[in-house]
């Protein structure tokens, strides 16, 4: 549309309209204060500009109206120089002062001091002129209202209401010049400097000077000069009490809206009695002649005994009268009396507030629904009035709460706590922190915030309304209005001009025509009343219009005035006007007059509505930081006796402000996040909405930039706070949350019934709405609370993991289990938080905190790997009963002691959540720290990963064939020399004690080697615990795998065979659940459904996942080949025999070397020595074993094997006796038990290296030799069996 | 005072009714502009914050595998 285009007006209403047709959703739950960017207050107050359009009006009430509008004037004056003063910071702290009058630099200093500090100046010769000014124009009013002929005229309340405001704006002033000493510094400070300088040449601006000094530094001037002139003018006292009179009439009947006005009343009442009260006037008389009811104010004073003066400033009304002259305390039973103010106590109030509150909302709830469900253009004029009062209801609860809560706060301030008092609260805290830090119970701050919670929230349900609210508004008042003026006020009329009452018929016929709108646009003139005569029997119809509009503020306050007029106690005359109107229309009027005080706060709603929940005073404290000089007095801290000493250890310290610590907002704000109150999580966001308020007043009201950078300052730091604290308390509770599911059940509940810690799970709290919070407004800035909050806890998440792998790394292998359950419980915190959360992905976090994004081997690869190497392999013991290998508990050290890091620091939420959930898993995992076993294992599968585990592997082989290739084959060597070079299998005839007796002899050095016991089976043993790890892993690996194929069976339309009855067809019913099942399989559905490239990776992955078991890939056999690669030197199997078959006697293979070790292992120990199993463990076994299998010398040693050999001849002659210091019994024993364990092993080694061959393959490498044929044989040797031939030959 | 110019005066009276109307008509349809630019404002700033994590969740993996295929070297 281009500019030039003209839209016409109903286009452009309907355009309007349609906006509201447009679906806005906000996605987040409104837990803040009203959220908005633009304001927009229409102000139709003209200040009675519009007056002279009034012509048919009364003319008094318009001259009333001008001095109202210059009164108004200066009281908005007042207000201004209220915030200079109650604004007004030191400035001569900062202004460095000559030191001597020898200084070089004196001059320009004092020049630039005047410089500095005179426009600051310029602003107190104001105040002193203004206030001259005020002061004699508020004079000439009550000299001009008491002047005796006046006086028995009527008084508008409106009128009397404005002196009441200048009354109390005395009286403000007054206070904020009493109390501001840096005002005076600052003048004084200024002087000094213009005198130096002769700034001040003329007399008149001496005299000037002099006179702000005198104003300045004389304490309560203001006042005093006001009662000084007031009590030059007679009969003063009477017209103060009409003014006391109306504002305890006012305050008693609820005639107010906003709490300021509340509070201005009640200061009116105080200051009013003390200006009264004189030489010459005596308020007990006035109160006896019922001029004025004492006993009343007196409650109105014990139930507000603290009122705000001015921001943080509040007076107790009270002690103006206590200052009076003839203040009589037994007039004042109430007020005098020591029992506590309802105003002290919030939780007397809370109930009541809670009820209005659910009570309003329900309302407000139920009319909303109504309005947004039925559309119509206009209400009826009863449910107009119905909105029209239940929005003023709104305003008064809002106002009502308001006011509770900044009574309370005055109270406080005026009632600050000490030591005594509270505990918590420290000997030395400074003022401010005893009015409001240590000032309120935990209870008290709860309802604090409930209460403030109460308030921006319906404020926020009433805005929201606000177009339905004021278009009611406006539509009842016009037709109440219209209806009183245009039929209500004809009887009075008629009955006015019948009686020829003219004034009465003047004043009703103003009204009449000040404001009513005819029909016809002019008054209709047949109406029988305006001649005084009785209506047709068929009535005399008026049709009164209906207008969506208010009157203005003029026109209200002239047909309120002139309607008071009429029925007011006094008039010029000496007859009242009320005693010529019938007492039915003066109810009428009386009631018109009474609704329509309302009609001015209906009308402007956004502005009352914001007036009635101003919560900012809470934050401001210049009172406080003026006493406080701008510093801050540390004194002695140290706990001994305070003597004179003490006091030179004060020191000061610079401040301009107070720690947020001491700070209403955040003092209200923290206790929620301290107490972590469930139900008090929701309000958090509403303290913080204090900040907002008090901005807004520094910018609209103080209009003080250094103010609002202040409130900025401390937002910007509190929000910092408040963040902060929030998201690690959200991650804590999270945690604990994941701790508590994985928690085992039995655990818990044998925890129970034990009695000996409980474990509840965490108390469930509202976080998610303050996860929603996508867009919170704080000091016209939106926050984006869910970002702030997913950074923050995306850091503790990592961290998280970083000290779960940390803590793995400080300990041993068995660790291993921990770290499992650690991940796994921060991955089901993860899972929880990102519901809410754009958390980054589990695993790569994961794969960041284990270093694993770019090194291919992790932090836990690395440390398994470094546990494997340094402790394990050295130092555990392998058992194949239990399938464990358990810590090496001997003497002998073999390997310098394992050095790790210390543990890392961490609080409770870093690892399970709690202390108690701590030590619960610390308990439960420290069942596992003793051993190694299968839990173990499969942990580090899953852990590891192939990878992991082949690079694991890998180095574990290096670390064996350096082993094999070293130590062991130099061993080897060694030993072989110390072997007889022939050791034949003796004859069964020795008897056993004979072979064993004769292996003893042959194999005596080996038996004597010293290394043979410690260093050579401890490298066995590592060897053969490398061989274990790979084979146990290797087993994990594959019950994973299966796991693993299992559940992704029915991906992979792999379903169980299904049950079939007796002449069903299984393929049938296995076609019928392969469709029934077809949306699971994954790759028919891609190729379907997804992309070429996306339908390769599915079939590729299908085809890995399938193949993975199938084709039986053995990561041990690998490993024994490997293994076997590493013995390639000739000292393990010796040259070939020299009979060209075997070598049967000779020692110069492998097996011969282990046969003779066996010999020495087998040989039993004393009580007290360690055998070789527990100081070695299967391990060394496995070792030999494996290098048997791996040179192909099993059926060579278990054929000629000396201890079997020592076996086979005991188990026939079954002797048993001591030979050379051996128990022949004992010794056969153990060497059965190695027999069957070396069998064992050698079947299980067998098993993986013959899986991959088959029998022909192995056929073909079998030579054939004949059998010696003897010649007294017969050709049938009937008792070779034909599969011990066929063994003999493999050998 | 004679009959025209109360007639007057009652006229204008009207007027100035009529005129404020008018006026109020006018204010009230720009409260509700204001109102629903609040609305759209509170609206938009949800979407932008929902369409900001997302972004955000794309960076952060694109650093991610970023880091994944590098070798120490950045891609640019």
């Amino acid at each position: 549309m281009s500019a030039t285009d003209r839209v016409s007006l109903t286009d452009a209403l309907s355009n309007v309209d349609v906006l509201d047709e447009l679906p806005l959703p906000d996605e987040q739950p409104c837990i803040e204060a009203q959220p908005c960017s633009v304001v927009y207050q229409a102000n139709f107050d003209t200040n009675f500009e519009d007056r002279n359009g009034f012509v048919t009006g009364i003319a008094k009430y318009i001259e009333e109206a001008t001095v109202h509008a210059s009164l108004n004037e200066l009281l908005d004056e007042g207000q201004e120089h209220a915030v200079m003063l109650y604004t007004w910071r030191c400035c001569s702290r900062a202004i460095p002062q000559p030191k001597s009058n020898e200084q070089p630099n004196r001059v320009e200093i004092y020049e630039k001091t005047v410089e500095v500090l005179a426009p600051e100046v310029n602003k107190l010769l104001n105040f002193m002129y203004f206030q001259r000014k005020a002061i004699e124009r508020f004079s000439q009013e009550v000299k001009r209202l008491c002047h005796t002929e006046k006086r028995k005229d009527f008084v508008s309340e409106a009128y009397l209401l404005t002196l009441g405001k200048f009354i109390n704006m005395f009286a403000v002033l007054d206070e904020l010049k009493n109390m501001k000493s840096s005002v005076k510094n600052d003048y004084s400070t200024y002087r000094r400097a213009a005198q130096f300088l002769k700034v001040m040449s003329d007399s008149q601006t001496l005299q000037e000077s002099q006179n702000l000094s005198m104003f300045l530094a004389t304490q309560n001037k203001i006042r005093d000069t006001v009662k000084e002139n007031l009590e030059k003018i007679n009969g003063y006292e009477e017209l103060l009490a009409d003014v006391v009179n109306i504002c305890v009439h006012m305050f008693e009947t609820k005639m107010y809206l906003t709490p300021s006005e509340k509070h201005m009343l009640v200061k009116v009442m105080g200051f009013g009695l003390f200006l009264m009260d004189s030489e010459l006037c005596n308020i007990n008389k006035l109160d006896q002649k019922k001029k004025l009811r004492l006993d009343r104010i007196d409650r109105i004073f014990k139930n507000l005994e603290v009122v705000p003066l001015f921001g943080d400033m509040q007076i107790a009304p009270f002690n103006y009268i206590k200052r009076s002259k003839h203040f009589d305390p037994s007039k004042w039973p109430l007020s005098n009396s020591n029992t506590p103010s309802p105003q002290a106590d919030l939780m007397v109030h809370l109930p009541q507030i809670r009820e209005d509150h659910v009570k309003y909302i329900s309302e407000l709830a139920r009319y909303s629904n109504e309005v947004t469900t039925t559309y119509k253009e206009s209400g009826s004029d009863t449910e107009n009035r119905e909105t029209a009062e239940l929005a003023l209801r709104g305003l008064q609860l809002l106002s009502e709460w308001t006011s509770v809560v900044t009574e309370l706060y005055s109270w406080k301030l005026l009632h600050p706590t000490d030591h005594h008092q509270n505990k918590e609260c420290p000997a030395e805290a400074e003022e401010y922190e005893r009015a409001t830090r240590y000032n309120y119970t935990e209870e008290e701050k709860f309802a604090l915030i409930e209460v403030i919670a109460m308030i921006k929230g319906l404020q926020v349900l009433m805005a929201r309304m606000e177009t339905v609210f004021t278009d009611a508004i406006r539509r009842n008042i016009y037709a109440e209005l219209q209806d009183f003026v245009q039929v209500n006020l004809r009887e009075p009329l008629r009955k006015a001009i019948k009686n020829k009452k003219d004034l009465i018929r003047s004043i009703i016929m103003s009204v009449r025509e000040t404001c009513a709108d005819w029909q016809r646009g002019v008054e209709p003139l047949q109406d029988p009343a305006l001649k005084g005569k009785k209506d047709p029997d068929n009535g005399f119809a008026i049709k009164v219009p209906r207008r969506n509009v208010g009157p203005s503020s003029t026109q209200l306050y002239m047909v309120r005035t002139m309607l008071e007029s009429l029925i007011a106690d006094k008039s010029g005359g000496k007859r009242t006007l009320r005693k010529d109107i019938d007492g039915q229309y003066l109810v009428l009027i009386d009631q018109f007059h009474k609704t329509s005080f309302y009609w001015g706060y209906l009308l402007n709603f956004s502005e009352s509505l914001q007036n009635c929940c101003d919560l900012s005073q809470l934050w401001y404290r210049e009172f406080y930081l003026e006493m406080t000089m701008g510093r801050r007095i540390n004194k002695c801290t140290v706990r001994h006796h305070h003597n004179e000493e003490c006091n030179d250890l004060v020191t000061m310290e610079k401040r301009i402000q107070f720690p947020i610590d001491m700070s209403m907002p955040w003092i209200l704000t923290d206790h929620i996040l301290k107490t972590k109150e469930p139900s008090m999580m929701e309000y958090v966001l509403y303290p913080l909405d204090l900040y907002n308020d008090s901005a807004l007043y520094a910018l609209t009201i103080f209009r003080k930039q250094f103010l609002y950078d202040e409130v900025e300052a401390e937002v910007n730091l509190c929000f910092d706070q408040f963040v902060y604290k929030l998201s690690e308390q959200i991650f804590a509770y999270y945690k604990q949350l994941a701790a508590s599911i994985f928690l085992d059940k039995r655990f818990r509940v044998e925890c129970a019934a034990l009695g000996a810690y409980l474990l509840p799970y965490p108390r469930a709290n509202r976080y998610e709405t303050l996860l929603k919070q996508r867009h919170v407004q704080l000091l016209g800035r939106s926050i984006d609370l869910n970002k702030l909050i997913t950074q923050r806890i995306n850091a503790d998440m990592q961290k998280s993991l970083d000290l779960a792998i940390s803590k793995f790394e400080a300990g041993d292998i068995t660790g291993v289990m921990e770290l499992e359950g650690l991940l796994e419980v921060n991955r089901l915190c993860h899972k929880l938080l990102s519901k809410w959360l754009a958390l980054d992905d589990f695993d790569s976090m994961f794969r960041e905190a284990n270093h694993n994004v770019l090194a291919p081997y992790g932090r836990i690869t690395l440390h398994v790997f470094w546990e494997l190497n340094y402790d394990f392999l050295p130092n555990y013991v392998y058992n194949a009963a239990t399938n464990r290998f358990t810590k090496y508990k001997g003497h002998i050290v073999f390997t310098p002691t394992v050095h790790r890091d210390k543990p890392p620091q961490m609080s409770h939420h870093y690892l399970w959540g709690t202390k108690p959930l701590n030590m619960a898993y610390t308990t439960q995992y420290a069942q596992y720290s003793g051993f190694v076993g299968l839990h173990h294992f499969h942990a580090m599968c899953k852990l590891l990963g192939y990878q992991g585990i082949a690079v694991v592997m890998e180095e574990l082989l290096k670390i064996v064939k350096s082993l094999v290739q070293g130590n062991l084959l130099q061993f080897t060597k060694t030993l072989m020399e110390a072997m007889p070079k022939v050791c034949k299998l003796p004859r069964y005839d020795y008897g056993s004690p004979g072979v064993l007796s004769y292996y003893h002899a042959q194999l005596n050095d080996i038996v004597q080697y010293p290394d043979a016991r410690t260093e050579l089976f401890h490298n066995f043993r590592e060897f053969g615990n490398t061989i274990l790890f790979c084979l146990l892993m290797e087993q994990a690996l594959s019950q994973e795998e299966v796991c693993d194929l299992l559940q992704a069976a029915p991906f992979q339309n792999i379903l169980p065979r299904p049950y079939c009855k007796e002449g069903e067809k299984p393929e049938t019913k296995q076609k019928r659940l392969e469709s029934k099942y077809s949306a699971l399989q994954i790759v028919p559905n891609i190729e379907k459904l997804g992309t070429a490239k996306q339908a390769m990776i599915s079939r590729e992955g299908d085809l890995l996942t399938r193949e993975r078991l199938c084709c039986g890939l053995s990561v041990f056999e690998v490993v024994l080949n490997r293994l076997r690669s590493f013995l390639d030197d000739p000292v393990w199997v010796g040259p070939p025999p020299a009979n060209g078959v075997m070598n049967v006697d000779e020692c110069t293979e492998f097996h011969r070397l282990w046969s003779a070790l066996q010999f020495v292992y087998c040989i039993p120990v004393g009580e007290t020595e360690y055998t070789v199993e527990e100081l070695f463990g299967e391990g060394l076994h496995w070792a030999g074993c494996t290098m048997i299998v791996l040179l192909g010398q099993q059926r060579r040693f278990e054929a000629l094997d000396f201890c079997y050999h020592i076996l086979r001849v005991q188990r026939v002659d079954m002797k048993d006796q001591v030979v050379k210091g051996i128990s022949l019994k004992r010794m056969v024993d153990r060497i059965r038990r190695f027999q069957v364990l070396n069998s064992q092993i050698f079947a299980i080694l067998n098993k993986f290296l013959k899986s991959g061959e088959n029998d022909e393959m192995s056929v073909e490498h079998v030579r054939c030799f004949p059998p010696p044929l003897h010649p007294s044989l017969t050709p049938q040797q009937h008792y070779h069996a034909p599969e011990h031939l066929r063994q003999a030959m493999i050998i | 005072m004679s009959a025209p110019p109360r007639e007057a005066i009652q006229k204008q009276i009207q007027q100035d009714w009529a005129n404020r109307e008018y006026i109020e008509v006018i204010t009230v349809s720009i409260k509700k502009i204001t109102d629903f630019l609040n609305s759209f404002d509170m609206s938009c700033r949800s979407k932008l914050a929902v369409l900001n994590e997302k972004l955000t969740t794309l960076e952060r993996k694109i650093d991610y595998l970023e880091a994944c295929v590098t070798k120490g070297e950045t891609l640019t």
